[in-house]
This record gives C-alpha cells, structure tokens and sequence, in this order.
C-alpha cells in the first residue's frame, strides 16, 4: 500500500506543517485547477517544480520520494495507455509530440499526487479535524473522522491478533486460488467486525458519560489562527491560479520538443 | 449525608433472562472511598451503570426502584446533566479516548459542556497534573501504554469537576505496577480533593488499604455492606470467592492456630509486619 505509506503523517514541526489547513487545502485545489487545464509539457513541469520547495521546507522528503514511487504505478499505466491511443490515432508514427502529450497526461496526474501527498504528509489530522469544525461542518461528522482515524492502529492490531489467533488453530491464508484466498479471510472477517461492533458500544457509553450532546453551542480547546505564513500562501496560491489562467487564455506554450531545439541552435 | 442512594433497585437488561439488580439498597456517604467486589457477573457493572443514568437512559430493560446521586434522581436527568456530577472510568482504557491527543481528550467533555476556552485550558492543565501526564499531553492515544491510557481516561473525567468519580475495574488491562501507580492516583483524589470515590476491584490486596466502606455484591445483591477490616474477616466474605488481602488471610490463620495478635485486622502487609514484630517482641 505504498501510495497510502506516501499519504501518511509524521509528527514534525516546519513552517508548513504550522500552516492553516483550509489554506493548504486551497492551495491544493488551486494546484489541481492549474493541472487540468493544461495538456502542455512546460507549463506541468513548472508545476512540478513550484511545489519541491514547499517538500523541502516541510522536511518530509523521504515520505515524498516513497509517495512518489507508490504513484509509479498508475503513471505508468496512464503514458501507456495515452501512448497507444495517440500512437492509433496519429496513425501508427512515433512522433515527437504525442510522445510529449503522453508524458504531459502522466505527469499531470503526478503533479496531482505530488500537491495531495504534501497536503496530507504536513497536516494532522488532528488539525483536519479542526478545520472541518471550523468550517460549520456538523460537529458529528468531523467527529466521526477524527474517530475514524483514531481507531485505525487499534483495528490493525485487533486484525492482527485475531489473523494469528486463527492461523494457531490451522487457518490457511495463503492456499488455493484467488476465489478460495478471499473466501479465506471470512473467518478473520467476522470476529473483526463484531469486535468493532462491541467497541462502538462501549464507545457510545463512554461518549455519553462524557456529556455528548449537552449543548448546541460546543466549545473548542484549539481554535486555528490565521498567521503570517498563511497571508504568504493565499499571495502564493492567488499568484499561481492568476498566471495559470492568464498564459492559458493569451500565451502560445510551444511544445518542449521546438524549446529545446531553440536552446539547441 | 449520602451522596450516592439506591432504594429497592431492580434492573432486567432488554431480552436479559436473569435479573441483573435483585431489591438492592445502598447508601454511600460523601467523601468516602467506596469499594466494590464481588464475582464476575454478579451486578457490579450494572451498579456503575445505574449511578452515572447510563441505566435507564442508554439501556433499556426493566427497572423498579430509585437511584438518586448528588441530590439529583437520576431516572429524571439526562446523562449530561449528571456527567457533572459523577464520572465513569470504564475498564477498557483505549474504547474512552476518542481524540488524537491526550490534551483533546481530556478536553472533550468540557468541550461538549461549551465551556470558555480559558476555562477549559486551566481545567485540563489542572487534571493533565493531577494525574502525572503533563508531559504527555501531545501524544496520541494509541501510542501510550495501557496504565498511561487509563490515567488520561481519569483525567479527563477530571477535568469535568465531578462530587463523584466510579471507576469500573480500572486496572483489569493493566499490570501490577501500572496498577498500583492508577490506585494511588485515585487515592490522592480522594483524599487531598475530596472527591467521592466508588472503586470496583478484585486487586484488594491493593486497594483494601485504602477503602473505608467495603461493599460485597453476590448474584444481584448486596450480601455484605460496611467497614473494611470486619467484612473482610468474615466468614462468608472468603465463601464468596473474593480475594482477600494475604495479610488478612494470615492474620486469619494465625489466630486460628493460637497466635496472640492484638484485634486490629491488618489490610496490608505493612499493618501485618507491625503486628508480627510486635507479637514477636512480647
């Protein structure tokens, strides 16, 4: 599960994991915006790069670089993919610039992969949680994600034991084709799901022990601030979006092919 | 005064068979340490349930009688109302930390109250150091050991200012030591706060020290009900199947073999080397 590995957060401190994350979240969006609407080498490739320092400042490089290889994959199979059809429909030639075209299609679902993985890779959920709080979201649903989040490690480890628990009395995962594999896994399945089931219970308990739902008007320990560095990113963000859309609208991007002949000769 | 009284208690849970509470009856006064024992199965969950309006609130089932807690009956008040007044630790410590931190956790029952935000940092700042876990404040839940769990579980029950806190088999996921740093804890409450403690234990050899009201519960009711050392030395307490301190089982044997000790039964070993020493000197 390598893409996810690349997904996962790492408590650190750095500039940008003390950002905002509604702003990070725009920022992620406006990247995306920017993405999909070119089908050009360059302009992806600026793309690609803009994002390396916020990587670096974050110091979260190496999680990167796996997100990244996780990522490979799929890539692969988009060029693929995009390569053959432009191949077929430019009739059977390798050109130059539906080679670029199938590089450009792969290399903006990385860009794409690239801005979610430093969104999540800088932002704990903790402080996900808090901004979808502080986005009026109902407080039910932000406290089911943050929940959810929090029993992940739990869940793992309970599969964990009941998957050594029932290969102690003889279970065989790994035995007999695909369809049998699956099939091997119900009995896993089901102690895993009563036992969440169970756990919900006693969670209900020990919510409403807490004083779940006593009033409409819940406080927060944490309240997010907007500093600095977030005034820097939506500068940051605004100032992309606005070249994006203003190269897209009245600039020709020549293909990287004919610049780099021009830099050739 | 009685903080805590159930007057002719009796609860089925829905589609139970066997009744869970039989007639039960108890006072507990303010400011006591309350202990509870018994074997599995024999109603003490059911009680908590019953103090704290989880039962008949959360559960249904069948109930007669009344349970009034911190002057309130709680069949007439919602759960949140009386979360103020009593807190539940349960036994599981990782099924009552919801948040991804431990300073969130033992805000969320403030922060379901809406309490101010001063407030509420003063509060958990004030429960994180009561119950040793300063220093943890930022870490996840799940990356705590299961002694640390259950401490932020008392804390933030704490944190909400509670007459009353029930702790049900706290230590039950906990080893010796982990076990014995939770029972001090809650010691400390009780007696530099005052809080109200009502503490369901098998590890007596642990905790008999500290009790001074014992409650003995067998198959839905109450067998024997009072002071620790004399409901301890009795009879029927050992029939039952409960634990008794080492110390009280010797000082038991002792005297039945002839050896002269004075009267005062011993609850823990400490109390039981005096006696011995003494007994030796005279």
């Amino acid at each position: 599960m390598s893409v996810f590995d690349g997904l996962k957060y790492r408590r650190v401190y750095s500039p940008i994991h003390n950002l905002d994350p509604r702003i990070k979240f725009i920022y992620v969006c406006a990247i995306f915006a920017a993405t999909i609407i070119y089908w050009e080498l360059p302009p992806l490739i600026t793309l690609f790069l803009i994002q390396v320092p916020f990587v670096v400042l974050a110091g979260v490089q190496r999680e990167w670089i796996r997100s990244m290889r996780g990522a490979a994959f799929l890539a692969t199979i988009i060029f693929v993919t995009n390569f053959i059809f432009s191949y077929i429909s430019a009739g059977y030639t390798v050109t130059a610039s539906n080679l670029e075209y199938a590089i450009a299609m792969t290399l903006r679902f990385i860009v794409l992969v690239e801005s979610f993985s430093v969104f999540f890779l800088t932002t704990s959920p903790d402080h996900l949680g808090l901004a979808l709080e502080q986005t009026r979201i109902p407080y039910e649903f932000c406290f089911a994600f943050t929940t959810a989040v929090r029993f992940v490690p739990v869940l793992a480890e309970e599969a964990q034991t009941i998957i050594d628990a029932q290969k102690a009395r003889g279970l065989e995962l790994e035995r007999g084709n695909f369809l049998k594999r699956i099939r091997n896994y119900i009995p896993i399945l089901i102690p895993l799901i009563v036992s969440a089931i169970r756990r919900s219970l006693e969670l209900a308990e020990a919510m409403e022990s807490r004083a779940w739902g006593a009033t409409e008007k819940r406080t927060n320990l944490y309240v997010l601030k907007m500093h600095r560095g977030d005034l820097l990113l939506i500068a940051i963000t605004i100032l992309i979006l606005a070249v994006a859309i203003y190269v897209r609208l009245f600039l020709e991007i020549p293909p990287l092919s004919s610049l780099l002949r021009g830099s050739f000769f | 005064m009685s903080i805590i009284e159930t007057k002719n208690l009796t609860y089925t849970y829905p589609g139970g068979i066997e009744t869970s509470l039989r007639d039960l009856s108890v006072k507990i006064q303010k400011g006591k340490f309350v202990l509870i024992t018994g074997p599995s199965g024999c109603g003490k969950t059911t009680l908590c349930r019953c103090f704290n309006g989880l039962i008949p609130h959360f559960y249904q089932g069948e109930l007669v009688g009344e349970t009034t807690v911190v002057g309130l009956k709680v069949a007439e008040h919602p759960i949140y109302e009386l979360a103020k007044q009593v807190g539940l630790v349960f036994q599981n410590p990782e099924n009552q930390l919801f948040a991804l931190s431990v300073e969130k956790d033992v805000a969320f029952g403030l922060e379901n109250l809406g309490v101010p935000r001063e407030e509420m940092r003063k509060r958990v700042d004030w429960a994180l150091n009561l119950t040793g876990i300063y220093d943890l404040k930022e870490r996840a839940p799940h990356e705590l050991s299961g002694g640390q769990q259950q401490r932020v579980a008392i804390a933030s029950v704490l944190a909400m200012q509670p007459e009353v806190i029930i702790l049900d088999e706290p230590t039950s996921f906990l080893d010796p030591l982990g076990a014995k740093k939770i029972f001090e804890v809650i010691y400390d409450l009780n007696t530099k706060l005052g809080i109200t403690v009502v503490l369901v234990e098998h590890r007596l050899d642990l905790t008999a020290r500290y009790a001074n009201h014992i409650i003995i519960m067998d198959n839905g009711e109450i067998i024997l009900d009072g002071e620790p050392r004399k409901i301890l030395n009795s009879e029927k307490t050992r029939l039952i199947g409960v634990g008794i301190p080492k110390p009280t089982r010797l000082y038991q044997i002792l005297r039945k073999d002839g050896v002269r000790l004075s009267n005062t039964i011993p609850l823990c070993s400490d109390e039981m080397a005096t006696m011995l020493r003494e007994a030796l000197k005279s």
